[in-house]
């Protein structure tokens, strides 16, 4: 079975609103989530699909999964204080109804534009190698600073990627994962592929897509709106 | 849910759209898997049509022979998974207003209805990850025939479209003038639908060779005019389409029927004088409907018509993006050989 995860626990501090989060802005008419959501209940190789969601939001995310008919939305999970306790939050709940083998596909609820290569590319990937991230490469050069004023270092840009999301596991190692960080008192990674590579767990790479960007900012949403075309499909 | 598009925004420029998919009654969403591009698809590609026709097409998604996957149908008429070929002759909303009664002429039908509409034509096309898309207008493809195969399907429903448009006994002798991938498609299919001697006539011998007919000739060879020739099917198109035309009516029998598949950009000059001394009758043909593509797939479960139309298949190549869009289309533009290059849409 194939598990979509969708993060929905952030409040979207980053954007300045402040009486949603922003995932559940409207972009021309439809809260971003809800964009996000039906690429993965229209996927055929979704099976099902996990909400971790603000526990004050879950009312209002029940209601546009009525609305918008969302019926592969089998749970939702409250949200932790952090990503890595939302994701726990998951992993927890799904174990009791999953099987270790079963795909996990987590994704940013603020990346409506992900295509369904990247999902179906996910599930190839992570039924054969356990653990896979998305990524792209680096078109611009990076450098690392220490003291936020100078360079420490620039690190050679063939071998740098921007992690994306989806992180698609097997149940079970991601589940590990989680325990091994508890364990560690390493708590507030910003990934699952840290957690699993601290495993000793090697993660596969799939390639992703500059559309596939996180909206997290105004900027984000300015430059999700004009990619967006209304020109739907109607007669031309 | 959005979903990428490629649009034809001016000659030879693609630009990537991200649009909504929205589905409205009697609509499914199908995420598109294989498609191929004709002709008509280069001749937008290339800006070969007046720049009047074009301002008013562009941007436009080409492509109009297609396959997909279901992956929404709330009117439970398919299942999700199922794969279809899309008909790209969409029936108008308003059929009950129009006056021209062409779509229950079992030799005419919706193909001819001024108001129905044509996919990359006067309505978006295929070249998308996803579509939503009237279920009237969506045949199931049987498990026993391959998605590279079932998108020749539209090809073949033309053939099918072509040979419905005479009452044929089923056993005169056809000659099909035109040795390009339609008239491959149409020896093929009238093989498998009639009993009489089928002819091939063509420019190119090594293309011709490869046609499942009784026999062929090369233009302008003096035994064409033996064969008894009663139907014959143009299917060359372009101005070369003026020779082809008037040799079929010096070599047709008295009483002959020519029927016309080609689209000339250009008028062409055609002996008039040998159709009043034969009495000879001119057809036209374009598109298919929704029930030629259904004898299409039937046809298509013969194991030897899909060996016939698998020839057809010159290269397999995936589209990921763009880049791999544009090069599918200068491999066409350039493309002389018989057959043409089947795409996997992958986006």
């Amino acid at each position: 079975m194939n598990v979509a995860v969708i993060l929905a626990g952030g409040t979207g501090s980053r954007m300045g609103i402040v009486d949603k989060p922003k995932q559940f802005i409207d972009v021309y008419g439809k809260p971003i989530i809800v964009h996000t959501l039906e690429t993965f209940d229209n996927h055929p190789e979704i099976d099902k699909i996990a909400i971790v969601c603000l526990d004050e939001w879950v009312e209002d995310l029940k209601i546009l999964i009525r609305k918008y008919e969302l019926n592969k939305v089998k749970w939702i999970i409250r949200g932790g204080s952090t990503r890595q306790e939302s994701v726990y939050n998951a992993v927890n709940r799904l174990s009791k109804e999953c099987s270790g083998e079963d795909i996990l596909v987590i994704h940013d609820s603020v990346r409506p534009l992900i295509s369904q290569k990247i999902i179906s590319h996910n599930i190839f990937a992570a039924i054969k190698y356990g653990a896979v991230d998305t990524v792209i490469p680096s078109t611009d050069t990076i450098v690392r600073s220490v003291d936020n004023l100078s360079i420490e270092t620039v690190p050679p840009r063939s071998e740098l990627y921007l992690g994306q999301t989806p992180q698609s596991f097997k149940l079970s190692i991601l589940s590990d994962a989680h325990e091994n960080a508890i364990k560690t008192n390493n708590i507030n990674s910003t990934d699952d592929c840290q957690l699993v590579l601290a495993l000793g767990h090697r993660v596969h790479l799939v390639m992703g897509e500059k559309l596939n960007f996180k909206v997290t900012s105004f900027d984000d949403l300015l430059l999700l709106k004009a990619i967006i075309k209304l020109g739907k499909t109607e007669m031309i | 849910m959005f979903g990428k598009s490629f649009k034809i925004v001016e000659p030879k420029r693609f630009d990537i759209y991200m649009e909504e998919v929205i589905f409205y009654d009697g609509e499914a969403i199908i995420k598109i898997d294989c498609a191929a591009i004709c002709k008509a698809d280069i001749r937008y590609y290339l800006g070969n049509r007046d720049k009047k026709t074009l301002g008013l097409k562009y941007p436009m998604n080409l492509i109009h022979e297609a396959i997909g996957t279901v992956v929404l149908d709330k009117s439970n008429k398919f299942k999700v998974g199922d794969r279809v070929v899309l008909v790209p002759n969409i029936i108008s909303k308003t059929r009950e207003k129009c006056s021209h009664c062409v779509c229950d002429d079992p030799n005419l039908g919706e193909n001819y209805c001024p108001q129905a509409i044509f996919v990359s034509s006067n309505y978006n096309g295929f070249s998308r990850e996803y579509i939503n898309y009237p279920v009237d207008n969506l045949i199931k493809i049987p498990d026993e025939i391959e998605s590279s195969i079932a998108t020749f399907s539209e090809l073949i429903s033309v053939a099918v479209s072509a040979y419905r448009r005479l009452d044929l006994s089923g056993n005169e002798t056809i000659g099909i003038w035109g040795d390009g991938i339609l008239g491959y498609i149409f020896c093929s299919t009238f093989n498998q639908m009639h009993n009489g001697k089928i002819i091939a006539v063509g420019k190119h011998e090594k293309k011709l060779r490869e046609f499942p007919v009784h026999s062929y000739y090369q233009i302008g060879h003096k035994n064409i005019n033996s064969e008894d020739i009663l139907v014959a099917y143009e299917c060359v198109g372009g101005n070369a389409s003026s020779l082809a035309i008037n040799e079929i009516l010096d070599n047709i029998l008295v009483g002959g029927k020519v029927i016309l598949t080609g689209v000339a950009e250009d008028s062409i000059a055609i002996n008039t004088r040998k159709i009043l001394e034969k009495g000879l009758s001119i057809y036209g043909v374009t598109r298919s409907k929704v029930t030629d593509f259904e004898k299409a797939l039937v046809l298509l479960k013969n194991e030897s018509f899909k060996q016939d139309i698998s020839k057809l298949i010159l290269n397999e190549m995936q589209i990921r993006n763009i880049v791999d869009y544009y090069e599918a289309f200068e491999f066409e533009r350039y493309n002389k050989e018989l057959g043409k290059n089947i795409l996997h849409f992958d986006l």
